[in-house]
């Protein structure tokens, strides 16, 4: 389980293990009794249910910087007033190579 | 005296007879007056609504046609957009961000004249079926203050119950909308995969999301899902249909529908109360003139765990973007950015948004994907083509909506396999893309509502509210939770 926590960027504590690692066989032993109703048939993904319009692919004014007489802020203003940390309009991240020691 | 209801509003409103502005602030006052015990609100947005609300009655005063929904006080739920205002999810790691626009349904919602009100609590990323999952606030029941108001749209649905607001928006994923509903005594409708534009709502599964309102009646259900149904480009799921009129045909009854219970359903997981209440619901279609038939959907009791894999692997990819690096919480310290993500999310997500992404991430995971994922996928598809069978049997099914009424705060929460199984009835309709309404259906001994759910084709949506309406007309259940009078 720890693997898949590293896989999912999640880091758990012992505690979390211990009370996941129940809970979680649990789960999945409940989930394995879709063994038996598998008879390797139909798909969803081979189903044409679901509706899936296609845009028409026409270039679109996506207002990220916005013109420079446009009142209130542009939608890249408030992406980066949501941002945690930003320098002029790029997001600031901390170095993308780990540090020695670091994961990975 | 029941308190008016949202069509009643509007009229009164659109005719001079009533402001806006008083609406409003008559919906503050009862919120002021119970959110106290009911704990439905995380924000309220009074200057806006207040000012939104003097709009529409200058708009009708200078004789301007004014939209169905007119000034009509209407809660959100946490995971839908409202520009410039704070949005959470039900969640920490969404602390601080405010959306940049606003969702589809929202938009749709106040052209229709809706006054949003503020935005209530849900299970965090809609996951749950108690809304204690909500990293923010504890809702309560309004039938019994000790009680969950289900989830995830709990907020949505114990606003409603209590007379907080006559509308709310929800999103139901795997019950979300219908469950809650069923437990608060109010009416929740799940649309049509695809009936309601989800953009600017947060995903949580995407094959299987869809935003729909919550109401004290059948008649406010449909009319708020004819204001927010319909084409929207930004979503590509999103039929180009147009959605009509819900509301002008659903007086008109369920004289000689076929309608069908599912053999399965009622030979499993159905006893005690929730099996009485399921059979009082069916004499009273009866007595609607509906057709009573039975079907078979053997597939049906592999839908829980069918949707725990699907929506959860679907959760493990949508949820990756919470990494601390474009919005919300980011963890202090990181000396790489490896570290900031799992440092963030860590800090970020609670117990159960952590559990489904682990499972998602399993299910997907190489050596694993056909054998969970892909297996999961084959069983809905063939879920899927039973339920098309079935309804060539029936116009409608029904079912309950959930095995029981509300259950204990606290009873569940260290067990989320049996906090699953509480959506039982709910996962298969979201599986099969179908449209489920829930509509109340007594009481149970405990003098806790119980649900009905009826479902129909896939863009039947106004059949199945034609039934329900018909449904709510011969039970005549009124919604008066005794500790919030």
């Amino acid at each position: 389980m720890r693997r898949i926590a590293e896989l999912a960027r999640l880091r758990i504590s012992a505690r979390e293990e211990t009370t996941f690692a129940s809970q979680l066989s649990e789960i999945v032993d409940y989930i394995d009794q879709l063994r038996e109703f598998d008879n390797g048939a139909a798909s969803l993904e081979d189903s044409d249910a679901a509706s899936d319009a296609a845009d028409n692919d026409i270039p679109r004014p996506a207002d990220a910087a916005g013109p420079a007489d446009r009142e209130g802020p542009t939608l890249l203003d408030q992406f980066l007033d949501n941002a945690p940390a930003s320098l002029d309009r790029f997001l600031l991240v901390p170095q993308v190579k780990a540090t020695p020691g670091g994961d990975e | 005296m029941q308190p008016a209801t949202a069509e009643e509003l509007a009229a009164a409103i659109r005719s001079g007879e009533r402001n806006a502005v008083d609406t409003v602030e008559a919906a503050f006052a009862r919120i002021d007056e119970v959110d106290g015990s009911v704990g439905a609100f995380l924000e309220l947005w009074r200057d806006e609504a207040t000012e939104r609300a003097a709009e529409i009655d200058s708009r009708r005063d200078e004789g301007l046609p004014l939209g169905p929904l007119a000034g009509v006080p209407t809660a959100l739920k946490d995971n839908l957009s409202l520009a410039g205002h704070e949005l959470n999810c039900g969640s920490r790691i969404l602390a601080g961000y405010r959306a940049p626009y606003t969702a589809g349904a929202v938009e749709r919602l106040v052209a229709a004249d809706a006054v949003p009100v503020g935005r209530v609590n849900m299970d965090e990323f809609a996951m749950g079926s108690s809304c204690e999952n909500s990293a923010l606030a504890t809702t309560r029941n309004p039938w019994n203050l000790a009680m969950a108001p289900g989830g995830s749209s709990g907020g949505s649905a114990a606003a409603v119950a209590a007379a907080e607001v006559p509308l709310a928006l929800g999103s139901d994923t795997g019950g979300s909308i219908r469950q809650p509903a069923a437990f608060c005594g109010v009416v929740g409708v799940k649309p049509t995969y695809g009936r309601v534009s989800r953009y600017g709502l947060v995903a949580f599964a995407s094959s299987l999301d869809q935003i729909g309102p919550l109401a004290r009646n059948v008649r406010d259900a449909a009319l708020a899902l004819g204001a927010i149904a319909g084409p929207d480009p930004r979503d590509s799921t999103c039929s180009e249909e147009p959605a009509g009129d819900f509301l002008q045909p659903i007086e008109n009854g369920i004289e000689g529908l076929r309608v069908g219970t599912i053999r399965e359903v009622r030979t499993s997981a159905l006893a005690g109360d929730a099996a009485r209440g399921f059979e009082q619901a069916l004499e009273a279609l009866a007595r609607c003139g509906a057709e009573l038939v039975e079907v078979s959907v053997p597939l049906i009791e592999t839908a829980v765990a069918t949707y725990y894999v699907l929506a959860n692997s679907e959760a493990s990819a949508n949820l990756a973007r919470f990494d601390g690096s474009r919005y919300g919480h980011r963890a202090a310290g990181a000396r790489s950015l490896t570290e900031m993500y799992t440092g963030s999310r860590s800090e970020g997500f609670g117990p159960e948004v952590k559990r489904r992404i682990i499972l998602g991430t399993f299910a997907l995971s190489s050596g694993y994907y056909d054998a969970y994922y892909g297996r999961a996928a084959r069983i809905a598809g063939a879920l899927r083509q039973q339920f098309t069978e079935a309804f060539e049997q029936a116009e409608l099914l029904v079912t309950p909506t959930s095995p029981g009424g509300a259950f204990r705060l606290g009873e569940r929460v260290d067990d989320p396999l049996a906090m699953y199984l509480s959506d039982v009835f709910t996962t298969p309709t979201s599986l099969a893309g179908i449209p489920g309404i829930s509509v109340p259906c007594g009481l149970d001994s405990r003098g806790l509502p119980l649900g009905l759910q009826i479902l129909a084709r896939p863009f039947a949506d106004g059949t199945a509210l034609r039934a329900a309406r018909a449904f709510e007309r011969e039970t005549g259940f009124e919604c008066r939770p005794e500790p919030v009078p």
